[in-house]
């Protein structure tokens, strides 16, 4: 396959900044409307007409590669196809209201949520989840909360959150932020947690033990069963970060596992679009015992209908409001239209379509058995400038350099959604990519709108607005 | 693979041929997927979740009938949410699948498209705020305020404490998201009254002491209050070594006082008010502060670079900051934003331009100026309460029970929310100036 | 082959040191800004501040990695080098020389006996 993106350019810009193609300054005349003294002078900002602003924003979009274009196998992001008709769904307008409107005029949203509240919990084998966390961080950030009221209405202090080292970044971050001290787990040399590691890091100060599971690397903690009671017996919850949920759906939920806590990462797991970096939604679920810790409101039906109330000890608010609403309602239209077979379905393809591309590329693979994704290493190729040259051959490489435990490595998952000739396509970029010259990696990409970008330059001198290029040299 | 019945079997979205499931299984080197499973038998759920799955038209028509369960009301609330005429370009530019299905710009020479758009969002803040740092998006107002708090924490200029002055008036969704957010840096939050619906300036100023790392205002309020003293608010912060913090929204920022001018060090607040209209509270953070804190700000930020053929081109930049790099240590746990609202709102600010977004931010003003009147002029109803200017929305007070009459509005197809049991909060904007004949001779019933 | 000079002492976490007699200077060794790669920012104390050995003193960052630098000795800052605030590439073109980072009055001289000599800290970087 050849691929040329698209490229426009003009001297040493490529398509110029809506501030290029217009700025205009407008005094802000309020008479009669305020006070002089509170309004502002004056607003520079573009005005285009329509017309040009299509042709502005259609070809940055043409500069922008995406899931609907080729593989995006990013390792641990699950970038699947996201189905069309879910945004028609979302964008009804008889779902477009207000928070503040009364339970009993928004039947059809109340219901929609608790829907999909109902859906979440069977299918992770939660008691009760909440739809409030507007990103998976901020549902570790919820679950870590929920934790430390757990342990204060029992008058038990705690202190510290165990995180294995090859978790994602926003565990630590979340843990510190709810005022836990970190203690970070070794692998053992499986690329799995580490028995006695673990065991001589809990202790009475462990609140909780966050755990992915299949972890980073892919492969199942087949301990799980003795890690939940190792983590219970000392008094500490179990806390499952759903980011790699995909690999198991319909085989096996973290209920199951003896985990307490819950977050779904419903823009990877349930197919909502991405949109360059968000929004998602974070729902987290809970066993029983923490119910009544869930952020208000949560949804019930009663024989009246719908309604909205407060948990019992609620922690109160993690979102302004009720989270991200129109990735909720993509992510209810995703499951229903599965259903069971198909839920189970999309986990076995993406296990298949992860095995059987590794089988296909020539970058070893460390770490097995390997279920949704898998972390290849470049081994003594630089994994940054191999991505950047398998961009070259019309794909998106995977997440590089991350989880380090791997060095150079690779994390590759390229989801249900590709086919075998398109996984053959993906197993040819990484093999052309693995095997080229130096040279051509590193001055890869050449086939992209832009070539290779400077990271130093962009930190060494930040520019980070319109405003700040006139005042260059 | 397709049962008898012609209906698929399995993830629609999943393509594969039964031969090409069995050239791939062999290729592996086993018999069936479910070999590729290691899962120990002990944790294997081999129950159903009872949930069957549904075909596209179907679907579709179940969830218009659900939706259809939502009474059509014309809205008249605000208090943080609002909504605003969302132009078509935005839907169909922002639903192209380039922007929608891509992910974070991690790889950013093949993801310049969206770079650039977040670059022009981050541009239109600068503008808006006066202040040169603009982040590319946070979850939502009462978030960023919460980061806001925290980064004021972390500088803690000169203060021995940790505390955080909010008003009195506060949207009880931002209160509590901050609460959450301060509880673990052992922070806390001590409240400020208001004056008729403003800033007890000299309340304030006895309540700032050198415990406080930042005092939070809003303009409009809650209640939809211009603040008229922002600038003295200001001066009480930084006199006491402390954070001003400024919460708006994208549309007054176009009119009101520019926060840099009357010496916000961060302002917060909502932009979702442009791009995205009613979502049932879905939205979109403002994160904007000095130079001076950029190493502290939390979330993405995208800036500008050269590629090897010296051209410019746009890139995720500073990332040291954040929880990828710096685990617990990060200045956020933020990871996934709102990226594709920012764009939407971008979008939306382009499209009306400087003229009509300041435009529609003085309609704000005199409609709700108008409707205020309109409704004080009806007997046994006051209306603003509040003696002050106001933005888009006002308190209303009623003789009658307010809850009554919200039922009662409700029935004649208006949604207004009852703060408690004799006020009442109305908001108007274009999107339902249109109604407000109608509305205010239902009030006039009802009342 | 990374650069060891002899006329300094080491830190474990790389810093390097030297006195004139008077002063101390600190800086980070070739070995640890070649593992930083590009240095593109870099964060140091006000003068007058006291540190203690081992105390934090600022960080400095490449694009991929941030680091805490400690302090080798105790004493007071009487110096930073503030060329590398418009220009941290210094740090990697010159690590023991333009790239220094701060100048301490010591506090008490023997806390330089308890510091890596250059063949210890070799012996540490291999
Ligand atoms: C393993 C893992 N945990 C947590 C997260 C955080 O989720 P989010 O980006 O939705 O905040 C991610 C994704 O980025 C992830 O891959």
């Amino acid at each position: 396959m050849n691929f040329d993106q698209a490229r426009f350019s003009r001297d040493d810009v490529y398509e110029p900044l809506l501030s290029e193609k217009d700025s205009t300054t407008v005094e802000v005349d309020a008479d009669g409307v305020l006070p002089d003294d509170l309004t502002r002078d004056e607003l520079t900002l573009p005005a285009l007409s329509e017309p040009q602003l299509a042709r502005h924003y259609t070809r940055l979009s043409q500069m922008n590669y995406s899931v609907e274009l080729g593989p995006y196998p990013l390792g641990s992001c699950t970038m699947k196809y996201n189905p069309s008709f879910t945004e028609d769904v979302a964008g009804d307008p008889r779902a477009a209201v207000h928070p503040d409107r009364s339970d009993r005029t928004v039947q059809g949203t109340l219901g929609l949520l608790h829907g999909l509240q109902e859906y979440l919990a069977d299918i992770g084998g939660m008691d009760a989840v909440t739809l409030q966390p507007p990103a998976g961080a901020a549902g570790e950030f919820t679950g870590i909360l929920i934790a430390k009221a757990y342990h204060e209405a029992r008058d038990d202090d705690r202190s510290e959150i165990i995180i294995p080292a090859s978790a994602h970044g926003t565990n630590f971050a979340s843990a510190a932020m709810a005022g836990y001290d970190v203690v970070e787990l070794p692998s053992d040399e499986d690329g799995r947690v580490d028995i006695e590691a673990l065991d001589a890091a809990i202790s009475e100060e462990t609140a909780a033990l966050m755990l992915t599971n299949p972890n980073t690397l892919g492969l199942f903690e087949r301990d799980i069963v003795e890690i939940a009671d190792m983590v219970h017996e000392a008094g500490g919850l179990l806390y499952y970060d759903g980011a790699n949920f995909n690999a198991l759906l319909g085989r096996a939920r973290p209920g199951d596992m003896g985990f307490d806590i819950m977050h779904y990462n419903v823009h990877k797991t349930f197919a909502t679009p991405h949109g360059g970096g968000g929004p998602g939604a974070g729902p987290v679920g809970v066993v029983d015992e923490l119910a009544e810790y869930l952020p208000s409101p949560m949804v019930r039906e009663t024989a009246a209908g719908y309604e909205q109330y407060e948990p019992e000890s609620s922690i109160g608010k993690v979102h302004g409001f009720a989270g991200n609403w129109l990735v909720l309602v993509k992510a209810y239209a995703y499951i229903a239209r599965l259903g069971d077979e198909g839920l189970a379905d999309a986990s076995a393809k993406a296990v298949l379509n992860a095995n059987y591309l590794a089988s296909q590329i020539d970058l070893d693979v460390p770490y097995g058995p390997f279920h949704h994704e898998f972390a290849a290493t470049s081994g003594d190729r630089d994994a940054a400038d191999v991505a950047k040259r398998m961009l070259d051959y019309g794909v998106h490489p995977p997440t590089t350099k991350w989880p380090e435990l791997v060095p150079e490595a690779m994390l590759t998952e390229p989801t249900e959604v590709e086919d075998k000739a398109s996984l053959d396509d993906l197993a040819h970029a990484f093999n052309a990519a693995y095997a080229d010259s130096d040279e051509a990696l590193e001055t890869a990409p050449s086939k992209t709108s832009a070539r290779r970008i400077d990271q130093v330059s962009a930190a060494r001198n930040p520019r980070l607005s319109w405003q700040s290029l006139g005042d260059e040299e | 693979m397709t049962a008898g019945n012609g209906r698929r079997v399995g993830s629609p979205y999943a393509p594969h041929t039964d031969a090409d499931e069995a050239a791939m299984l062999d290729a592996i080197g086993v018999d069936s997927v479910e070999d590729l499973f290691d899962i120990p038998a002990d944790v294997r759920f081999d129950d159903e979740f009872g949930i069957d799955s549904t075909d596209e038209r179907e679907l579709r028509q179940s969830l218009a009938d659900l939706f259809a369960r939502n009474e059509e009301l014309t809205e008249f609330l605000g208090r943080g949410h609002h909504a605003h005429y969302v132009p078509a370009l935005v839907d169909d530019l922002s639903r192209r699948s380039e922007f929608l299905t891509s992910y974070t710009q991690y790889q950013p020479e093949i993801a310049q498209g969206f770079l650039q758009v977040l670059f022009e969002y981050q541009s239109m803040l600068v503008e808006l705020t006066g202040l040169p740092v603009a982040n590319c998006s946070m979850y939502d107002a009462a978030t960023a305020l919460a980061e806001a708090a925290l980064l004021a924490n972390r500088l803690r200029r000169g203060a021995s404490g940790h505390r955080v002055l909010v008003p009195e008036h506060l949207h009880e969704g931002r209160l509590g998201v901050l609460e959450n957010y301060l509880d673990g840096a052992d922070m806390e939050i001590g409240e400020y009254p208001m004056d008729d619906g403003a800033v007890d300036v000299d309340a304030l100023s006895d309540l700032v002491d050198d415990e406080t790392v930042m005092v939070y205002a809003e303009s409009p309020t809650v209640r939809g209050v211009i603040e008229e003293r922002l600038a003295d608010i200001g001066d009480i912060a930084h006199e006491n070594d402390a954070l001003f913090c400024l919460g708006s929204d994208v549309v007054a920022l176009s009119l009101l006082q520019e926060p840099a001018s009357v010496g916000a060090d961060v302002v917060v607040g909502e932009a979702g008010a442009l791009g995205i209209g009613s979502a049932y509270g879905m939205g979109l953070g403002i994160f904007a502060t000095r130079e001076e804190y950029l190493r502290q700000v939390p979330g993405r930020l995208v800036g500008v670079s050269e590629d090897s053929e010296d051209m410019r081109a746009f890139t995720l930049t500073l990332q040291t900051r954040e929880q990828h790099i710096r685990k617990e240590r990060a200045t956020s746990n933020i990871c996934t934003n709102q990226a594709w609202v920012a764009l939407r709102t971008a979008m939306h600010i382009a499209w009306l331009g400087p003229d009509r977004l300041v435009g529609i931010a003085k309609d704000a003003v005199t409609e709700a100026r108008a409707l205020a009147q309109r409704l004080d002029d009806l007997s046994g109803v006051k209306a603003p309460v509040h003696d002050r200017h106001h933005f888009r929305e006002f308190v209303v007070y009623t003789d009658q029970p307010a809850p009554a009459i919200t039922n009662d509005l409700a029935g004649r197809g208006f949604a207004v929310h009852a703060l408690d049991d004799h006020h009442i909060q109305v908001c108007i904007t274009e999107a339902n100036a249109d109604a407000a004949d109608e509305f205010v001779a239902a009030f006039e019933e009802v009342a | 082959m990374f650069e060891i000079p002899d006329d300094k002492k080491y830190l474990e976490s790389h810093e390097w040191t030297t006195t004139d007699g008077d002063t101390v200077r600190v800086g980070i060794s070739d070995f640890a800004q070649d593992e930083l790669g590009d240095v593109v920012f870099v964060e140091l104390p006000t003068e007058g501040d006291e540190l203690a050995a081992g105390d934090e003193f600022g960080v400095v960052e490449s694009i991929k990695a941030v680091s805490d630098l400690y302090a080798p000795i105790s004493g007071t800052v009487v110096a930073v080098n503030e060329d590398l605030f418009d220009a941290p590439e210094l740090v990697n073109d010159d690590p023991y020389g333009d790239g220094w980072m701060l100048e301490l009055e010591p506090a008490d001289e023997s806390e330089f006996d308890d510091l890596l000599s250059p063949e210890e800290y070799r012996e540490q970087t291999e």
